[in-house]
């Protein structure tokens, strides 16, 4: 029994006495003060109440299932973009001193790679300040330089607001960095007078971003998830209350009855709850196996399975996360008499991948909408897009090692083959096709023709799928892995045509990022170099539904050297391998060397997904740029794919700015026998040492 | 490839009958009375605010505003009819003002909600019908001559349930309120 039953039990009993005093059951000696103080009184709680209505209306807010999943851009994080600069970790753990340090370091590092200056030179200069023309900047990294004064609301607004004048320096020299890194570039220097600000830490922005899943745990069936009362009439009641005690010291009927409807809108507000809804969903895809690109039109039906009407449903599908909304919306919001089904149709564009619907998000209300019940409603629906496997239209820039069989990979050694050679004298048992008979009619010497031995390459394409290469300029953009793994699939495809064997494999987090009905430990990604139909269709499925190619960034990252061991020890060492990898970190380009160490003819394939938005993405371009460099002086060619580009524009400007594609002589000039690694990376290389962009336009 | 951000904005039917109410209680309030009139009028200026920026408050305070006028007309008037009348025009547009908002912040503009909102206008315009309807039937049986102490009695045991379950409400909504699962 508590002040609410009391209140209760009380009221009914006023009203049985004054519907007794109304049939003259019972006379009661009152007079008007009793109204007055009744009325007094009633106002004064109404009062009271009435101050509390604030934040007591409160209602169950949805996600955006419409959009696609999110990846940050390169360099979100200033912090991070300056780390990558610094070639020691973990021995500063002041952030100032770390960002202190590692712009000195990024410094250093764009001079020394793009004007051609020795360590110590650019060492130098930025201890006497001449590096930028940017004198807040020089400071910035030089204790000897002195800083011009700012001016007195600098020096005001630095007294209050901490870190301003540091964070204004930071912006500077990281812009002054991206100068210098950007020379070259044909987009030009980014805007100095621009006021570009730099986030630091993954800023309060981020609370704004669109939620793209409705949950991330499977679902079976209904669940409720949370119930709350939406406080829809609250305080009508009150207001009743007070029209009814006005109405009374006025003795003015109009307004007791005004009033009295008031009362009636109070109950009905307190009548009902949300019924717990029976329903059951079915999804139809107009096409459950699309080509990346395509239209699908989805048809949701949701039944009403009980034998209650529900006189409010408001329900948001649960689109896949790698997906996003064309046309029309997942949301309806309807009534359902018993047994009753309605049809909700939106369309998404299909992406690569196997994607599967999180489980709808279902709100119900009672008629009189005051109280709310939350509700996960699971149908597992899936659908999964395989990479059409077009070949590139030019070919794929590959080394010079070769396998054993015949193929078309033109070799530096001599042999037989189509593309001439090297004459050389006439051995017992050369074939007679290869004797140079024009010679021998005109002298009467035998001799062989050579020509460059065309064999099959064995590649190896090798996806970089770490957690940290889920990046894009743009947040709903095709991110790195995307692009890469869209790119394994068409290399792959051009290979084969070609006649060259190919094998799949990543390094990347195990863990499933979609809920699946089987629950098998994943194995990582692994298909030796092999050709044919049947190889060519599970490279494609592979490509589809591997979990370490899901279009969604794994929970956590993982070692990346046991993966890369275990493909070292599959793979034969006369196998190149084509690593996809956009360079955003540093362990992206200690794998290549890695890889490069132990023999293999690596070839870089690098999506670029950087941007230019902030300090800190500029300053993980240059980082991005200078590791390509310093990747390119050690000879490993690396191809530089912008995000504006297709795959083919990134593969012609390379094949065209060497002169030479690998297929079509590259090595002619160089004699056979020689190391294997000598055209591209050659090529490239020295490009690279001029500082001008590496392969840039022609 | 995504489609254009969800318009979070009231929904288009519900404000519509709103707004209807909203009409009905400014002339139920102003006929008889140009102060009812002027409340009724900065009323429905506060609930067109309140559309056009998707907040509660400014339709809380609107549906306050013509209710008040309401209650002016019906005392200077003495219009029993007209205030009851009014009345339901300034809850519906109070109800349904809510209901939309609650609507385009949940589902956005672009679902299709009209079976729902047909549903919400229907219940509120209902229920304040058959309130009319009883209230009115009381008023004419009980016109005159009811015993002062009815009065007091029925204004306390109407006061009391509603402070109960007020009461009962109140607790609901700290216990049982549901965190927002996303921001």
């Amino acid at each position: 029994m508590n002040t609410r039953h009391l209140a209760i039990a009380i009221g009914i009993l006023a009203f049985t006495l004054a519907i007794a005093v109304l049939g003259n059951v019972l006379t009661l000696g009152v007079g008007s003060w009793a109204i007055i103080l009744v009325g007094v009184l009633t106002l004064l709680v109404a009062l009271n109440t009435l101050t509390r209505r604030h934040g007591v209306r409160d209602h169950g807010t949805t996600p955006d299932p419409e959009h696609r999943y999110r990846v940050p851009a390169p360099g979100a994080e200033l912090t991070d973009a300056v780390d990558q600069f610094r070639s020691r970790r973990n021995d500063l753990f002041v952030p100032s001193n770390r960002i202190h340090a590692g712009l000195r370091e990024a410094a250093i590092a764009a001079l020394t790679r793009f004007q051609g200056l020795t360590p110590a030179a650019a060492n130098e200069r930025v201890e006497d300040g001449s590096w930028t023309d940017d004198p807040y900047a020089a400071a910035f990294l030089s204790p000897s330089v002195d800083p011009p004064e700012r001016s007195l609301r600098e020096r005001v607004t630095d007294r209050f607001v901490r870190d301003v004048s540091f964070r204004d320096s930071v912006r500077r020299t990281g812009a002054a960095v991206a100068a210098i890194g950007y020379t070259g570039l044909g987009d030009g220097a980014p805007d100095r007078s621009e006021s570009r600000i730099a986030t630091y830490e993954r800023d309060d922005t981020e609370e704004d971003e669109p939620v793209p899943r409705t949950t991330q745990t499977p679902v079976d069936g209904v669940v409720e998830r949370s119930s709350r009362r939406t406080g829809h009439w609250f305080g009508v009641g009150v207001v009743a209350l007070i029209a009814i005690s006005i109405g009374t010291f006025t003795e003015s009927a109009a307004v007791v009855m005004a009033g009295a409807v008031g009362i009636a809108y109070a109950g009905f507000g307190h009548a009902m709850e949300a019924p717990t809804p029976d329903i059951s969903i079915e999804r139809t895809l107009s096409e459950e196996t699309p080509e990346p690109g395509d239209e699908i039109g989805v048809e949701v039906t949701i039944t009403n399975e009980s034998s209650r009407p529900l006189p409010d449903l408001r329900f948001v599908d649960g689109v896949p996360p790698g997906l996003a909304v064309s046309e029309g919306t997942a949301r309806l919001g309807t009534a359902l008499r018993p047994g009753e089904s309605v049809t909700l149709e939106y369309t998404v564009a299909a992406r690569r991948g196997r994607h599967v619907f999180d489980p709808a998000l279902v709100f119900t209300r009672d008629l009189s909408r005051s109280s709310e019940k939350e509700f996960l409603v699971g149908s597992p629906t899936s659908i999964t897009c395989e990479p059409v496997l077009r070949p590139i239209t030019t070919s794929v820039p590959l080394r010079a090692t070769a396998a054993t069989f015949s193929g078309r990979l033109t070799t530096p050694e001599g042999g037989s083959g189509t593309q001439f050679h090297s004459v050389r004298e006439y051995r017992k048992n050369d074939p007679l096709n290869r004797i140079d008979w024009n010679r021998h009619a005109r002298t009467g010497e035998l001799a062989t023709l050579e020509f460059h031995e065309e064999r099959a390459a064995r590649v190896l394409v090798l996806v970089d799928a770490r957690k940290a290469n889920y990046l894009a300029p743009e947040p709903d953009a095709a991110h790195a892995v995307d692009r890469s793994v869209a790119a394994a699939g068409r290399i792959a495809a051009t290979l084969l045509e070609d006649g060259d064997t190919v094998g799949l494999a990543a390094i990347g987090p195990l863990d499933k990022r979609e809920e699946d009905g089987d629950d098998g430990p994943v194995e990582q990604c692994w298909l030796g170099p092999s050709s044919g139909h049947h190889h060519r269709a599970q490279f494609q499925n592979l490509l589809a539904t591997h979990p370490q190619f899901s279009t969604l960034a794994p929970p956590k990252s993982r070692r990346w050297t046991p993966q890369l061991e275990q493909i070292y020890r599959r793979l034969s060492s006369d196998t190149q391998i084509i690593l996809l990898t956009p360079l955003c970190d540093r362990v992206s380009s200690d794998i290549v060397q890695w890889l490069d160490a132990r023999g293999y003819a690596v070839t870089v394939v690098s999506p670029d997904p950087t941007t230019d938005r902030t300090t800190g993405n500029q300053l993980a371009r240059v980082a991005r740029r200078i590791r390509r460099f310093d990747l390119q002086r050690t000879g490993v060619p690396v191809v530089d794919w912008p995000a504006d580009q297709s795959i083919d524009e990134a593969f012609a400007r390379i094949n065209a700015g060497s002169g030479v594609s690998s297929r079509s002589g590259s090595t002619a000039g160089s004699t056979a026998g020689t190391d294997s690694r000598s055209d591209a990376g050659a090529t490239t290389g020295s490009g690279a040492g001029t500082g001008t962009e590496a392969g840039g336009s022609p | 490839m995504t489609t254009d951000e969800l318009t979070r904005r009231p929904a288009l039917i519900s404000s519509a009958i709103a707004a209807g109410g909203a009409v009905l209680a400014v002339v139920a309030g102003g006929y008889a009375s140009p102060v009812g009139l002027g409340f009724g009028i900065a009323g429905a200026a506060f609930l067109a605010l309140g559309f056009v920026r998707g907040t509660n408050s400014a339709i809380d305070f609107g549906s306050l505003l013509l209710f008040g006028g309401v209650l002016v007309g019906g005392y200077e008037g003495g219009s029993v009819e007209l205030a009851l009348l009014g009345t339901v025009g300034a809850v519906v547009a109070w109800d349904l003002g809510q209901s939309a908002i609650d609507l385009g912040e949940q589902l956005g503009r672009e679902a299709e909600t009209t079976r729902l909102e047909a549903v919400h206008v229907a219940s509120s315009v209902i229920v304040g019908l058959l309130a009319v309807t009883v209230g009115y039937t009381m008023y004419v049986f009980a016109a005159d001559g009811q015993p002062v102490a009815a009065v007091a009695l029925l204004l306390a045991a109407a006061g009391l349930v509603t402070i109960g379950l007020g009461v009962r409400y109140r607790r609901s909504g700290e216990l049982r309120r549901g965190g927002s699962q996303y921001p």
